[in-house]
């Protein structure tokens, strides 16, 4: 049965708010104790145990890219960009970080919570996302492996039916048709190797 | 020689859901007048006071019209979850803080607003753990079209998946209607095991008395088979429901005992708001957000609800869970757990603990 994605629970969530001491950083901390998350401040730079953060809220108008242990768009969890000025410099930087949220300063007395929830949401779809592009290369790359198990398993048959075969082999294997064909392209390559040391 | 500190009243004195307001403006006007003829107490509040009449509309205006002709900086007032964030930009502008006394959704933490009654880890996820095991696990949602309804049924829909029911439907009405026969037909049809009202006012009573008919014509709608749960039904509305809430369950802070200091925990609620207010006002009458935060933090509250915390961090009150059944004109405390820490949102709530193991099915 399929059901629409529940709000999730926050309570217990770590972030990290990398700002300059500050009110806005009071009114942040405030509002994360409230929805249940633990706060720690940090600046100039966030330390390493940032990377086990499920939130980083950082300052957009005078963060720099040598304060993160990530390279500017790698960042591991959802990030919440904190914009006072709306510089394009400053938009744009944010921007080469993979901001998934951001708040507008001066913060009041909400809007963290819906960043927190927004940012999560974009974060794990573009995650998802990557994941699923990296697949289909894996598979584009692997395009002249299947031509080459098509040409192999062919012979004396047409490539339709080649096809057809490589693709029963794959599921007789419970494997990807590029798996399978990967291996009829290394199970050839092995006879013709035999092939060649008979003739030696 | 007394000091006077006024203070704003800004509930409605007519609509659909009057008799829960009445019941705040009561305990309000009660706890004025107790703390005003009290000799010990060295302030005297007077109250500013404002009728919207329930429209939702006409919160903010009158919240500012009291900011801006009086010297008072806090309210005590407003019903619905609307109105509310209605007047939170208000109190945000002014530096007020707006005392607020009526059960809640959950999902805010204003550090404008005082939340005095229950919010969902107090009302709703208490109510659903002593249902779902002695009913059953299937519910038939109800709420009239605004925010309180929506949010609480919502959550309401992880519980019953937590506790491996269904919900077999989910209605809203709009506020004041109360033409009910189409959720009667669909409850007939769907068979829950009960039934979450969130209906206010007379959309409630009008569904209340409809289905107590189809409970006479089948015996599976009678309360002590698929009862009606609710978390903001009190004694204040037994009057206009009558014989068709008996049986029916619902969870707050405070149900009357016999004689009682309150006739319902909207009453109790407004009344320890006030003597909560009070109470920091005395020692320091410009007291705004930042000095009550610190108060919250400090210490505990003597009020007539016995001693009351309040969690600085959402400044929500920890309180008392009671479920009670409606039995003639009065709620029958069928459970009751003390001091029940806020959570508005939900960060520390634990299914497994709520609605004990999840049954196991078979795969086959």
């Amino acid at each position: 049965m399929s059901r629409a994605a529940r709000i999730p629970n926050l309570g217990g969530a770590k972030a990290f708010v990398l700002h300059r001491p500050h009110t806005t950083v009071q009114a942040i901390t405030r509002q994360l104790s409230a929805i249940g998350l633990e706060a720690v401040e940090c600046w100039p730079h966030l330390p390493a145990e940032a990377l086990a953060a499920d939130f980083v809220f950082f300052d957009a108008d005078l963060g720099f890219d040598e304060q993160f242990p990530w390279k500017p768009g790698e960042a591991p969890m959802p990030l919440v960009a904190l914009i006072g000025s709306e510089a394009p410099g400053r938009i744009e930087w944010a921007l080469s970080h993979n901001a998934d949220a951001q708040l507008l300063k001066p913060v009041g007395t909400a809007g963290v919570y819906s960043a927190l929830l927004i940012a999560r949401q974009s974060f794990e779809a573009r995650k998802r996302l990557a994941g699923e592009i990296a697949a289909l290369r894996q598979r584009v790359g692997e395009r002249q492996t299947i031509v080459r198990a098509v040409a192999a398993l062919s012979k004396g048959s047409g490539d339709d039916r080649a096809y057809a075969q490589l693709r029963l082999l794959a599921m007789g294997w419970q494997i990807s048709v590029e798996e399978a064909a990967r291996r009829i392209v290394a199970m050839t390559e092995a006879e013709d190797g035999d092939d060649q040391s008979h003739r030696a | 020689m007394k000091r006077r500190i006024e203070i704003g009243v800004l509930y409605s004195r007519s609509g659909s859901y009057q008799l829960i307001s009445d019941a705040c403006r009561a305990g309000a006007a009660r706890a004025i007048a107790d703390i005003n003829a009290d000799r010990q107490h060295d302030i005297e509040l007077v109250p500013v006071e404002r009728d919207p009449q329930s429209n939702a509309d006409r919160y903010a205006t009158l919240c500012e019209d009291i900011f801006r002709t009086s010297s008072a900086r806090h309210v005590i007032g407003c019903v619905t979850s609307w109105s509310r964030k209605e007047t939170i930009p208000v109190l945000e502008k002014a530096g007020g803080m707006l005392w607020y006394a009526c059960p809640y959704e959950g999902f805010e933490a204003n550090e404008h607003v005082v939340y005095m009654h229950a919010c969902p880890n107090q009302h709703l996820v208490p109510l659903m753990a002593h249902v779902a095991p002695r009913f059953g696990a299937n519910g038939f949602l109800l709420g009239s079209n605004y925010i309180w309804g929506w949010e609480m049924n919502r959550v309401a829909r992880d519980l019953i998946a937590d506790a491996g029911g269904k919900v077999l439907g989910e209605r809203y009405l709009r506020i004041g209607e109360t033409d009910v026969s189409r959720l009667i037909d669909e409850i007939r049809v769907t068979r829950p095991n009960f039934i979450l009202n969130n209906l206010i006012g007379t959309s409630s009573y009008a569904f209340l008395a409809a289905y107590r008919e189809l409970g006479q014509e089948d015996a599976a709608f009678k309360p002590d088979a698929c009862p009606v749960i609710s978390c903001n039904l009190t004694e204040g509305e037994l009057p206009a429901i009558g014989e068709t809430g008996k049986g029916h369950l619902s969870a707050g802070p405070y149900f009357a005992p016999c004689p009682a200091a309150f006739a319902s925990s909207f009453e109790a609620s407004a009344y320890a708001s006030v003597q909560v207010m009070a109470d920091v006002l005395s020692g320091d009458p410009d007291a705004g957000p930042a000095e009550f935060s610190k108060a919250f933090a400090e210490r505990r509250f003597a009020t007539r609800l016995g001693p009351i915390a309040i969690d600085p961090n959402t400044q929500h009150a920890t309180l008392p869970v009671l479920i009670g059944r409606i039995a003639d004109g009065f709620f029958e405390v069928v459970s009751r757990e003390e001091e029940v820490a806020p959570d508005p949102y939900l960060s520390r709530y634990d299914p497994a603990k709520t609605f004990g193991h999840p049954r196991l099915r078979v795969v086959s």
